[in-house]
């Protein structure tokens, strides 16, 4: 939880800011605004009430300094444009038509300066007027032009410092021997400016900087900082200090370490009916805006509402709205009900006290590495408590000196079921510390097989290691070779150029949530557009190779692309796919097809539905025996709903259509199963297979196997909204 | 209008996070297996008795018959929503289950002990008491007097399944045998053959659990490998695994029958589904095909769902949501949904088309290699989420094994892992993921315990990383530290491995334990069985002795550095302290023997005492600072600032 915040903005609009310096494309207020609107809208997005924003403007047009002064002489070109508030969407496109280069000079900065003082201190202080607990900043973006009050700079230094305001002066390409940039052939009147400014910052022990700094890092995505909180405050106990007398028992404290930043979620809205009239009336001056950004205030939130239902035990088959009254709590075991009322409801749980119990130790290097699955805790001793550091620390060396791991058990609070930890020792210069991951029980571990990768087996049982999968001598050197010249533990370079691990995690950015959070922004400060801008550039550096490197290994990776010899199967040849293929065969390799008789025309079995269909298919080239057979199967796909009773045969006739829908599209014959499908829509549709068969319409529906559209099979006439419609029942 | 939807869980939200929705797409692509036991003489022949404890005493058909049950306690567990049925063959009854839609023809010999179906309780009991009770085990398991011809069987499994299952995504005939060629006559082999293939049309898999006679080993090539086809036609190379044959075992020669089949059985029991298919770039311009699998992942118990209560018998309901706009409570179609950002107060709203562009700005399903870095930059703490396991494809690019198999083996050998760009499906989150070697291992039977293939494990971001509280370390003495080792060298577990497979979930297992009793209608246990409880008695046995050196010292320290001067260390109330620690352990009898530091209420405010020196007595939390306040008998009403003030005039009172 962040304190309480007060920041003003003071931004110039003079004259001179709606010039383009130094071949930028920007003028100088668009490029100062990249900066304040990043912050403003990452304020805004905290959604904080206790960060209050102001934005006050000098050189301005008009005068506007409310009643903060009783006189507004000396004040004049001075306007308030948002009063210290906690900044919400209206504020920032109000802010926006403010925010133009005047046609002035005119307007003193230290004035401006002394209107944001008061602004703060009006804000901050209680009834009394005894200030309150609150970070109070004011940050000012200028060019430095326009005339300058400098009689009374230590007056406001003085006040800034007591009243424990930070101040940020950022100017437009103002000198900043630290960042390296010294503005050449400036004008005699902004460097003076300049320096009467530098030394007021510096007086009231201020941060005074060049802006283009401060753009540069407003693309630095910011990492939001968590304060720790505890999940668990126990003992770590070795032996059961209950029934034995050599135990140990440590008081600890548990946060986390790592813990993955959700990007903010989307909600669901509907836009809300009961405006729709006044929306239309109100259009013409809503134009201004542009599109549906103004419909925020019209969006209505959508809330879930649950129905439940079971089959009709006097009429099978059909289904019935219960009561939630009539509903109690329960499980399923395998397709049994097994109900257990409210006051029984803790059968069921295992009884646990909360605890941290070790188990046992393991190596640390036989652990592998792929075993952990949660995110990582730190687990340190009670705050307050010297034995506990003392024990603790004892254990952690003890860890690291023997190339131990420890396993242990957690209940993190009574009743939560156990968990099994690696523990493993934290040490660094000023933490001491065991880190704790979660590891699987027997039930989480899949056992499937894998064939080895450097051996094979033949049906006989005889070892081979020469097979075309299997790496030869050339391929495993190449591979060895750009796997060592790939090496990024020493490409990175710090600061002083020396040679560093490239891409620490500390570096890499999680893409989603920044590109989210920027999107977002940038949306709330940009009414009209044409298209979404691209994900900045850091967060998608990590997404290839550095093409330094690349360059330097370019010989290791011809000869590994060389001796990998890797080939891209071809997409399925274009004209009469499967019907040229290969048939599949049994792992004995046996012609089954030749058995099965290859010449003559197989009949479609009722019986054996799916694969005498296939069979039919493989038997025959010709369009007519496709034809027939499609013919036939939706003959029998009729036959199997009108004959069933209630849904008995629905799955048997879905699947039947989506074996038919696959089949078809892979002989590229979509217009065969177009026809029939559409027949059988309306026969559904229209009752005549066998009375009300609705439910078996949507069965096809919700499996999709519908019309097959143009995207799906080239061969088809069937656009995309076309196949979309056909879902629509009529 | 209602959408129709699966989930019976009480007040479920709606999931906007696409990952997550395809994890749960892949758990719930259904699976159907139907057990087909061959019942003849000689699979109903028991071992010779023998005084060896681990000696056979089973059946081939008993042990068969018990892995299925135990299979199906199992997947009631892990799949509930799976089916199984379990068809017996060679039966001299023949009975197919009344209302059988399984065609007119009749399959004599074929006996459905239980139907295709999600198991009940009821046919788990059934089950059970087959495998316990012998006599009515007989009554089924006698053997027909002429041979059985394997089509029928075939074929009456396509039926089963095509009534029961028909839209599974996957459907799987385990086939247990010891009949290496069970065809009569060319006919019948053809008959056979043919029906397998109707099978394989049918998108069916057998899987045969061949079972070798003494003296008589099991041949595949004679018959079944006319039967059985490659699993992914595709993919030929990513499955020629097939199922070891099971021996009979003589007496007592280490692992026996029902274990051996049981261990077979259990490798195929959830069929291997891929959870994505995308190309893996090892190096700019060479792109090899890999399929990602979830090997590690947390098997949870079955949400509670609704059950009406209205009727006769106790129903489960289906829910369904429906859509309402919050200001006039009317219905909403889905389509009418927008979705929205709150941000400033207000709703920052996206089209559909440019919420997809917002999502997939980051490029294609991929794993790309961005270069190498040695093992030990893959510190444990750096660990965020569960490690996917991938395994090479030739289905989209030949060559892949080789090349895969040549960078497995190097970052084996040279202990490096490959850093990569990592995105597993459309829509999802990038992330960098660390490739790591995973070497295949054998259990001790041979069997493979662990394939080989590479991890993608997948790191932190710099917005994840959280950090370590701030807090004053109070560092060990070489001796305490020596002390320790020597309990640590005490307290190895075996072989000094952590062994999943000695550690069942104990809740999952008491929640199913209580659930299958009640479904049962049995009495309910009383007793968990928690593998997870440390073993007291031998940490006792093995370690106690150098728990004991080590209290004794660390007393001792705590007395020095408590007597020094150190500032960082308790100069608080001594009396109190020492009383305590000598009043706890006194119960026991044995002094210096526990290093018991008992709760908050003995914190000494040390801490705070240095705190208030250093001026950041305002960093401790407004919590602690009311502990530490209450533990001296100290009010703990008001603000932070009043707390600090009462905690420095306390201080100051006691000359800290």
């Amino acid at each position: 939880m962040a304190g309480k915040e007060a920041t003003v903005y003071i931004v110039d609009l003079g004259r001179s800011m709606s010039e383009k310096r130094h071949g930028r494309r920007q003028t100088n207020l668009e490029w100062s605004m990249e900066y304040v609107w990043d912050k403003i809208t990452s304020t805004v997005s905290t959604g904080r009430k206790t960060t209050l924003v102001g934005v006050v403007g000098f050189r301005t047009n008009d005068t506007n300094v409310g009643e903060f002064v009783d006189d507004s002489e000396g004040y004049e070109n001075i306007s308030i444009l948002t009063p210290l508030k906690q900044f919400l969407l209206p504020d920032i496109r109000a802010l926006q038509n403010d925010l133009k280069p005047s046609k002035t000079d005119n307007g003193d900065v230290t004035s401006a300066l002394v209107i944001a003082i008061q602004m703060i201190s009006e804000a901050t202080s209680n009834k009394s007027g005894k200030p309150l607990k609150y970070d109070r900043r004011i940050i000012m973006v200028t060019d430095g032009f326009g005339p300058i009050h400098d009689d009374d700079l230590d007056g406001i230094a003085s006040k800034i410092k007591d009243d424990e305001i930070e101040l940020t002066l950022l100017g437009v390409d103002f000198d900043d021997e630290e960042y390296g940039f010294k503005e050449e052939d400036k004008a005699p009147e902004k460097a003076e400016n300049e320096r009467i400014l530098k030394q007021l910052v510096d007086d009231c022990g201020g941060n005074f900087g060049t802006l283009a700094e401060a753009v540069e890092q407003t693309a630095l995505p910011r990492v939001k900082e968590v304060r720790p909180t505890p999940n668990y405050k126990g003992t770590l106990t070795l032996g059961n200090p209950a029934d034995y007398d050599a135990t140990l028992t440590i008081d600890v404290e548990r946060y986390p370490c790592t813990m993955i930043a959700k990007p903010p979620t989307a909600s669901r809205f509907v836009v809300r009916t009961d405006l729709a009239g006044a929306l239309v009336e109100t259009q013409s001056t809503a134009t201004v805006v542009g599109d549906d950004h103004d419909e925020g205030g019209q969006l209505a939130a959508v809330r879930n509402q649950r129905v439940y239902k079971v089959e009709n035990p006097d009429e099978p088959g059909a289904m019935m709205n219960v009561e939630p009254e009539d509903l109690e709590k329960g499980y399923e075991y395998g397709r049994t009900a097994v109900h257990i009322s409210e006051s029984d409801s803790n059968v069921v749980k295992l009884e646990t006290e909360q605890g941290l119990e070790i188990i046992g130790f393991v190596h640390a290097e036989k652990t592998e590495r792929y075993l952990p699955m949660s995110r990582t805790n730190y687990i340190i001793a009670q705050k307050t408590n010297s034995e506990a550091k003392l024990a603790l620390s004892s254990l952690i060396h003890a860890l690291y000196e023997t190339e131990c791991h420890a396993i242990a058990r957690l209940v993190a609070k009574e009743g939560k079921p156990p968990c099994i930890l690696l523990l493993t020792p934290f040490i660094e210069l000023d933490t001491e510390a065991l880190i704790d991951v979660e590891l699987p029980f027997a039930e989480d571990m899949r056992r499937y097989k894998f064939p080895s990768l450097d051996k094979k087996l033949t049906v006989s049982g005889k070892v081979i290691t020469e097979h075309r999968d299997i790496p030869n001598e050339g391929l495993m050197k190449a591979m060895s070779d750009y796997v060592d010249a790939m090496d990024l533990s020493t490409f990175g370079k710090d600061e002083d150029g020396n040679s560093m691990e490239y891409m620490q995690l500390e570096e890499t950015y999680s893409p989603l949530l920044h590109r989210i959070n920027h999107i977002i922004r940038w949306r709330a400060t940009h009414d009209t557009y044409t298209s979404l801008p691209e994900p900045p550039a850091v967060l998608m550096e990590y997404s290839v190779p550095p093409a330094d490197l690349i360059d330097e290994v370019s010989k290791q990776l011809i000869t590994l692309k060389q001796t990998a010899d890797v080939k891209r199967v071809p997409p399925k040849q274009k004209g009469r796919g499967k019907r040229n293929r290969d048939h599949d065969k049994p792992l004995s390799g046996l012609d089954v097809d030749a058995l099965l008789g290859k010449t003559k025309r197989v009949k479609i079995d009722p019986q054996n539905l799916v694969p005498s269909f296939k069979q039919a298919l493989s038997a025959t080239d010709e369009l007519e025996g496709i034809q027939a057979a499609a013919d036939e199967m939706g003959a029998q796909i009729r036959s199997l709903i009108t004959t069933s009773f209630g849904e008995s045969n629905y799955g048997r006739a879905t699947e039947a259509i989506r074996v038919m829908r696959e089949e078809l599209i892979e002989l590229e014959e979509p217009e065969i199963f177009n026809t029939i499908i559409k027949d059988l829509k309306k026969q559904i549709l229209g009752e005549d297979l066998g009375g009300e068969r609705r439910e078996m319409w949507l069965k096809i529906r919700d499996n999709r196997i519908g019309l097959i559209d143009n995207k799906r099979s080239m061969m088809s006439d069937v656009q995309l909204e076309e196949a979309e419609e056909f879902y629509r029942a009529s | 209008m209602a959408e129709n939807s699966d989930t019976k869980r009480p007040g479920d939200e709606e999931d906007d996070d696409e990952e997550e929705i395809d994890d749960a797409n892949y758990k719930t692509a259904k699976d159907a297996i139907l057990f087909a036991v061959d019942i003849s003489e000689s699979m109903l022949q028991r071992p010779p008795p023998s005084d060896d404890k681990k000696a056979d005493r089973d059946s081939p058909a008993t042990a068969a018959l018990k892995c299925a049950y135990q299979l199906m306690q199992q997947r009631i567990i892990s799949h509930p929503n799976d089916m199984m049925g379990i068809l017996l063959f060679g039966t001299e009854k023949a009975d197919l289950k009344e209302g059988s839609t399984i065609g007119d023809q009749g399959f004599p010999h074929c006996y459905l002990l239980e139907d295709l179906d999600v198991p009940s309780a009821q046919d788990v009991k059934q089950l059970r008491d087959l495998v316990e009770d012998e006599e009515q085990a007989a009554e089924i398991l006698t053997p027909a007097k002429e041979p059985v011809g394997l089509s029928t069987v075939l074929f009456c499994a396509n039926q089963i399944f095509t009534t029961k299952a028909p839209n599974f995504s996957s459907r799987r005939l385990f086939l247990v045998t010891d009949n290496d060629n069970p065809a009569q006559s060319k006919i019948d082999k053809d008959t056979t053959i043919t029906r397998a293939r109707d099978l394989y049309d049918l998108g069916v898999i057998i899987e045969l659990f061949p079972i070798s006679r003494p003296g008589h080993g099991f041949d595949r090539s004679k018959f079944f490998d006319d039967l059985i086809y490659p699993t992914s036609p595709s993919d030929p190379d990513a499955l020629a695994l097939t199922s070891s044959t099971t021996k009979i075992s003589g007496s007592g020669d280490g692992i026996s029958l029902l274990q051996s089949l049981l261990s077979s059985i259990n490798s195929k029991a959830t069929p291997r589904r891929a959870l994505f298919s995308i190309p893996f770039e090892i190096a700019p311009g060479l792109q090899i095909g890999v399929k990602g699998f979830l090997l590690i992942k947390r098997q949870e118990h079955v949400k509670s769902c609704y059950v009406w209560v209205g009727g006769e018998k106790p129903q489960i309901v289906q829910g369904s949501t429906s859509h309402l706009a919050d200001d006039t409570a009317r219905v909403v179609e889905k389509t009418e949904l927008r979705k929205a950002y709150k941000f400033g107060g207000e709703a920052v709203t996206f089209s559909e088309e440019e919420f997809k562009q917002i999502r997939q700005c980051f490029g294609d399903p991929i794993i790309r290699i961005i270069g190498f870095k040695p093992m030990s930059s893959l510190p444990i703490w750096a660990n965020t989420n569960k490690a996917t396991f991938i395994y090479p494809s030739e289905a989209d690019y030949i060559g892949s094994t080789r090349v895969f198999s040549a960078l497995q083996q190097k970052l084996i050998s040279s202990k490096k892992m490959g850093v990569a760009w990592f995105i597993p499906r459309r829509n999802a989150a990038p992330t960098i993921a660390a490739i790591i070697p995973g070497e295949e291992k054998y259990g001790d039977d041979g069997e493979q315990v662990m394939p080989p293939g590479l991890w993608l494990v997948p790191l932190p971001f710099a917005d994840d990383l959280r950090q370590c509280p701030e807090q004053t370390i109070l560092k060990s003495t070489d001796e305490l530290t020596d002390i320790m080792s020597k309990v640590i060298h005490q307290l190895q577990l075996p072989k000094g491995v952590y062994d999943p497979s000695r550690y069942p979930n104990p809740d999952l297992q008491w929640f199913y334990r209580i659930l299958q009793a009640m479904a049962l209608e049995e009495e309910l246990p009383d007793h968990p069985e928690d593998k997870t409880i440390p073993k007291y008695r031998q940490i006792d046995k093995r370690a106690g002795q150098y728990i004991e050196e080590f209290g004794a010292a660390f007393k001792e320290e705590m007395t020095i550095l408590r007597s020094s001067n150190r500032g960082d260390i308790i100069r608080g109330p001594l009396k109190k302290r020492g009383a305590d620690s000598e009043d706890a352990p006194a119960v026991h009898g044995k002094l210096a023997k526990r290093v018991k530091t008992e709760g908050k209420s003995q914190g000494d405010g040390d801490d705070l005492a240095e705190m208030n020196r250093k001026g950041t007595l305002s960093k401790t939390t407004v919590a602690v600072l009311k502990d530490w306040l209450s533990e001296r008998g100290q009010s703990t009403s008001g603000k932070k600032a009043d707390l600090i003030e009462r905690v420095q005039e306390y201080l100051d009172s006691k000359g800290m």
